[in-house]
C-alpha cells in the first residue's frame, strides 16, 4: 500500500464542496435527538456543553488538516501505515471500517425507528432498510462525483427546514434557561462528551483529502461547515429547551422533530409528517459519505473492488438492520458507536499529530 | 461483367439496366447525331423535364459538329455537371436525380443534376409554436435547413461538417457549430459517437438522438430536439453543437442541461423580467406536476392529519361516495387524461377539438356525478396535466408525465415515505445523468452562480455578457461588459 494516493483530475473535487461534505455528514440521525441527551446531563447549562464541544471540534478539524498537510496527497490510512508500520496501520484502518459500519447501521436504524414512531407504525423494517440501502447503492455506483453532488443538492433541498423553526421560536419561554451555572463543571463536560454522536462524521476530511483539487483552501470550508453544524445544533437545542418544559423535554426522544409539530401552513396542518419524510434527504448524504469512506478504505488497504465491497456491505447492513429489533439495542448500538467514535475521531488525530511532531524533532536531532 | 469505358451504347445500356434490376423507371434515349450515338439515362420522376429539354436536349440535338466529352462540358456548362467513370457512381447520380449522358467511344460519362424533389416550403412551427417572435420552422429538406441556418448565422465562422450514416440507406448528417467559440471536445464527442454508429438507416433526428445519447435507459432526453431555427442558432451562439439530419424537420442541440429544456426563445424576445417569470413558472409547474397527485394520494390514504380540518371536510364530502382507494381513483383519472391527450394527438384537428370537450367536460363531470372520483382530484389532475404541457420541449413534457405514474403507485403503497424515496431517487438519477459528458444538472451542480443569469432566470442582456460555462466555450465573452453599461444620448438635454 502506498502512503500517498493520487487521483485523476477529472474525479478531483473542488475544496468548496468540502463544506457540504463535512456539514451534511455531521447533520443527520444525531441531530434528531440531541437536545434531550445534552439536557439530561447538564440541564439548563446545556449551551455551555455545546460551546465547549464546538470549540474542541474546530480544534480537532484544524489538527486533522495539519496532519494531512505533512504529506503531499495522503489519507489517514496511508499516514498511519507510514507512522506505525503496515500491520498496525492496517489494524487501525480495520477499526475505522468497523466503526464506520456501526455508524452507518446506527443511522439507518435510528431513522427507521423515527419513521415508525412518527408517521408509519406499520411499515416493515426490511422495506425501510431496502429503500435506504437502494438509494445508497445507486448513488455510490456513480462514484465520488455523485456522492459530492448528492450532499450538495440534498443540502439545498433541506436547509429551508431551519426557517420553519420560527414558529416554535416565537413560543419560547426564556425562563427555562435560568438559573445559569447550576450544573457542575463535570456535568458540563459530560454534556459535551454526549454531543459526540451528533457531531461525528467530520473525519471524512481524513479520507477525502487526496481527492481535493485545491488543497491549500481546505481550512475555510471545513471550519465554516463545522460552525454551521454547531450553530444548527445550538439553535435546535436552545429552541427545544425554551419550547418544551424540562420534564417534557426529558420525555421527548426526538425533540428536534417534535418541534415541527407546531409548524403549520394553510394547506398543511401537521408539518412534522412532511419533515420526517423529508429527513430522508438529510439521511442520504450521511449514508453515501460513510458508505464511500468504507469502500475507499477497503479498496485502499486490501485492493477490494469497490463494487464487490459495496454489495457485500449493503447485504451485511440489511441483515444487521433486521436482527437489531428493540429500541434498547439501538440505544446500545448508538452509545457504542459514539464511544468508539470519540476515541477514533476526537482523540486519535491529536495522537497522530503528536507522533508526527516527535518524529520531526527526532529527524532534526539526527541530522544535527 | 466488368464495366470499363469506352464501350458500345448497347453494352452500356445493358449494363445500366442490369444495375437497376431492369427497372421500368430508368428511361434511356438514344440519339443519332451526325453518325454519333449518344445515350441519355434518367429516372423520369426524379428530374425536372422542362430543364432537361431546354438545357440539355436542345443544345445537344441542334449542334452541327460531332460531340466529345470536352465539348459537352464546355458547351453545356451547368454548375452541377460531373464526369464519372464508375458504374456505381453513375447509378448513384441517376438515383439522386441526375441525367447521365454518354457519347459512344468516350471514356467518361457526364452527369447533370436536375433533381426535382418533392418538398414543402417553410412553414410556421407547429409543435413548438411561439406567440411572439420568429415563426418559421425547419422542413424535411436538409438543403433548405442549411440555407436557413446560413441565412441566420451569416458568418464564415460557421462550420457544417458532413457525415454519412446508415449502411443500407446512407443519410447525410451535418454537425454544425461556430468554430471560434465552440469547445472542440464537444464537437469531437458528438462526431465520434455518430461515426461509430453501425445502423441500417437513420429514420429521423430523434432516432439519431436516442442512438448517441449518454444514457439510453432513462426517461429524460439528454439532447434537445427542436424545430425552431432561432432556438438552434441561439444555442450555437452559446457554444453548443448542432446536428442536422437529412429528411428530418427537427435538429439536435447538445450538450444541454435539465434546465435548458425549460427555456424557450420566447423568454429572450420578452422583457427580461417577464422572461424570468416564465422560466420560474415552468420549473414550478414541473415540480407541481410531479408532486401534486402523489401528495393527494398519500395524504388521503395514510396521513389525514396533514390536511387542515376545514379542507378535510370538503375533501371527505366529495370522496364520500367514491368506492375506490385514492390510488386507484388517481390512476384512473390520470389514465383518462393520457387517453384524451393521445386521442387528441391522433385525430384530425377538427375532430380533436370535439374530443377535448367530450372528454374533458362531459367525462369529468359524469365521473364525479357517478361517484367515481372526487371533484378535488379532478382539479388536481387537470392542474398537473396542464403544468406538464408548459414544458417547451415536447419530450421533456412527456417524460414528466411518465414519471408521475410510478410516483402515484409509490405514494399509494407507502405514503409520504414512498414519495420521499421517489424524489430522492429522482435527484440521484438526475445527478448521474450527463449530456455529451457534461453534467446534466448544471449550473446547480457543479455550482456556477454566473451561469444562472441565463438558465434558470434571465437577466437583462447588458447584465449578461458571458456565455454559459457549462459548455466550456472557447470564447467566454459575448461582449465587453463595461461598454454595455454606457448608454449615450445624442443630445443630452
Amino acid at each position: 500500500m502506498k502512503i500517498n494516493y493520487y487521483v485523476k483530475q477529472d474525479v478531483a473535487v473542488h475544496a468548496f464542496y468540502l463544506f457540504f461534505l463535512v456539514h451534511t455528514v455531521q447533520i443527520g440521525a444525531g441531530l434528531m435527538g440531541v437536545p434531550r441527551i445534552i439536557f439530561s446531563e447538564s440541564g439548563t447549562d446545556a449551551w455551555m456543553s455545546l460551546i465547549l464541544a464546538g470549540i474542541y471540534i474546530h480544534f480537532t478539524a484544524w489538527i486533522m488538516v495539519l496532519v494531512l498537510r505533512e504529506y503531499e496527497s495522503a489519507d489517514v490510512l496511508g499516514i498511519q501505515c507510514d507512522l506505525f508500520g503496515m500491520f498496525i496501520g492496517k489494524v487501525i484502518g480495520c477499526l475505522y471500517v468497523v466503526y464506520l459500519f456501526f455508524l452507518l447501521l446506527s443511522v439507518i436504524k435510528n431513522y427507521v425507528e423515527v419513521v415508525q414512531v412518527f408517521i408509519f407504525p406499520e411499515i416493515p423494517i426490511w422495506l425501510m432498510s431496502f429503500f435506504l440501502l437502494f438509494l445508497m447503492i445507486y448513488c455510490l455506483l456513480g462514484g465520488i462525483r455523485t456522492v459530492v453532488g448528492a450532499c450538495f443538492i440534498f443540502f439545498l433541498l433541506t436547509i429551508w427546514l431551519v426557517f420553519t423553526l420560527y414558529k416554535p421560536i416565537s413560543l419560547m419561554n426564556w425562563d427555562h434557561f435560568l438559573p445559569i451555572g447550576q450544573s457542575t463543571p463535570f456535568e458540563v463536560l459530560k454534556g459535551a462528551y454526549k454531543t459526540t454522536y451528533s457531531l461525528l462524521g467530520f473525519e471524512v476530511i481524513l479520507f477525502v483529502y487526496p481527492y481535493i483539487k485545491n488543497k491549500k483552501a481546505v481550512h475555510l470550508p471545513i471550519q465554516s461547515a463545522i460552525f454551521l453544524t454547531i450553530f444548527l445544533t445550538m439553535l435546535v437545542m436552545v429552541v427545544s429547551i425554551g419550547y418544551f418544559s424540562p420534564d417534557q423535554l426529558k420525555e421527548t426522544v426526538w425533540a428536534t422533530l417534535a418541534l415541527f409539530k407546531i409548524v403549520s401552513f394553510s394547506i398543511i396542518e401537521r408539518f412534522d409528517f412532511i419533515a420526517v419524510a423529508l429527513w430522508m434527504m438529510v439521511i442520504i448524504p450521511n449514508l453515501v459519505i460513510i458508505g464511500w469512506m468504507i469502500l475507499h478504505s477497503l479498496n485502499r488497504m486490501f485492493y477490494v473492488s469497490k463494487k464487490k465491497s459495496l454489495f457485500m456491505i449493503s447485504g451485511l447492513l440489511f441483515l444487521a438492520s433486521l436482527i437489531i429489533e428493540y429500541r434498547s439495542y439501538i440505544n446500545l448500538l448508538t452509545d457504542w458507536t459514539a464511544k468508539i467514535g470519540f476515541w477514533l475521531v476526537f482523540v486519535y488525530p491529536l495522537f497522530i499529530y503528536f507522533i508526527l511532531q516527535i518524529k520531526k524533532l527526532w529527524r532534526k536531532g539526527k541530522r544535527a | 461483367m466488368e464495366f470499363k469505358l469506352p464501350m458500345t451504347t448497347k453494352v452500356y445500356i445493358d449494363a445500366l439496366n442490369q444495375k437497376f434490376n431492369q427497372s421500368p423507371d430508368l428511361i434511356h434515349k438514344v440519339f443519332d447525331i451526325k453518325g454519333q450515338s449518344i445515350v441519355i439515362h434518367f429516372i423520369s420522376y426524379q428530374i425536372k423535364k422542362e430543364r432537361l429539354d431546354r438545357e440539355i436536349l436542345e443544345p445537344l440535338t441542334s449542334s452541327r459538329k460531332p460531340w466529345s466529352v470536352n465539348d459537352l462540358q464546355n458547351r453545356i456548362p451547368l454548375a452541377s455537371s460531373k464526369a464519372e467513370t464508375n458504374l456505381e457512381e453513375i447509378a448513384g447520380q441517376i438515383i439522386h436525380g441526375s441525367v447521365a449522358v454518354y457519347i459512344e467511344g468516350e471514356k467518361e460519362v457526364i452527369t447533370y443534376l436536375l433533381a426535382d424533389q418533392e418538398q414543402r416550403s417553410l412553414e410556421r412551427a407547429e409543435t413548438e409554436s411561439l406567440v411572439f417572435g420568429p415563426q418559421v420552422s425547419f422542413t424535411e429538406s436538409l438543403i433548405t435547413n442549411l440555407n436557413v441556418v446560413r441565412w441566420r448565422l451569416d458568418t464564415d465562422d460557421l462550420v457544417m461538417k458532413k457525415l454519412i450514416v446508415g449502411e443500407r440507406i446512407p443519410t447525410e448528417v451535418r454537425i454544425v457549430y461556430l468554430k471560434s467559440l465552440t469547445n472542440e471536445e464537444n464537437v469531437e464527442t458528438i462526431t465520434q459517437r455518430i461515426e461509430d454508429l453501425v445502423v441500417d438507416e437513420i429514420e429521423d433526428t430523434s432516432v439519431l438522438s436516442q442512438l448517441i445519447e449518454d444514457s439510453s435507459s432513462t426517461v429524460f432526453p439528454q439532447l434537445i430536439a427542436t424545430e425552431l431555427p432561432d432556438r438552434f442558432c441561439h444555442s450555437l451562439m452559446k457554444g453548443r453543437v448542432g446536428v442536422m439530419v437529412d429528411k428530418s424537420p427537427t435538429v439536435l442541440i447538445g450538450p444541454v442541461s435539465l434546465f435548458s429544456f425549460f427555456e424557450s426563445t420566447e423568454d429572450l424576445y420578452m422583457r427580461w423580467n417577464m422572461g424570468t417569470f416564465m422560466r420560474l413558472l415552468r420549473i414550478l409547474a414541473m415540480m407541481l406536476s410531479i408532486i401534486l397527485t402523489p401528495m393527494y394520494v398519500a395524504a388521503l390514504t395514510y396521513h389525514y392529519e396533514v390536511i387542515p380540518g376545514s379542507l378535510l371536510v370538503s375533501l371527505g364530502q366529495s370522496r364520500a361516495t367514491v368506492p375506490f382507494p385514492p390510488v386507484l381513483e388517481a390512476l384512473l383519472l390520470e389514465t383518462l387524461i393520457e387517453l384524451l391527450r393521445e386521442a387528441g394527438a391522433r385525430l384530425p384537428t377538427k375532430v380533436g377539438q370535439t374530443m377535448g370537450i367530450v372528454g374533458g367536460i362531459v367525462l369529468g363531470q359524469a365521473a364525479v356525478k357517478a361517484g367515481f372520483t372526487s371533484n378535488i382530484l379532478i382539479i388536481i389532475i387537470a392542474l398537473s396535466a396542464l403544468a406538464s404541457f408548459t414544458a417547451p420541449s415536447y419530450l421533456m413534457g412527456t417524460a414528466i408525465r411518465v414519471i408521475r405514474f410510478p410516483m402515484i403507485i409509490l405514494a399509494g403503497a407507502w405514503g409520504l415515505i414512498g414519495i420521499a424515496f421517489a424524489l430522492c431517487f429522482l435527484v440521484l438519477h438526475l445527478l448521474k445523468l450527463s449530456s455529451l459528458g457534461r453534467p446534466y444538472l448544471a449550473p446547480v451542480y457543479p455550482l456556477s452562480i454566473k451561469d444562472f443569469s441565463d438558465s434558470i432566470i434571465r437577466l437583462p442582456f447588458n447584465k449578461n455578457p458571458k456565455r454559459p460555462t457549462s459548455t466550456m466555450p472557447k470564447d467566454p465573452d459575448r461582449f465587453d461588459e463595461n461598454k454595455a453599461k454606457q448608454k449615450k444620448d445624442v443630445n443630452p438635454s
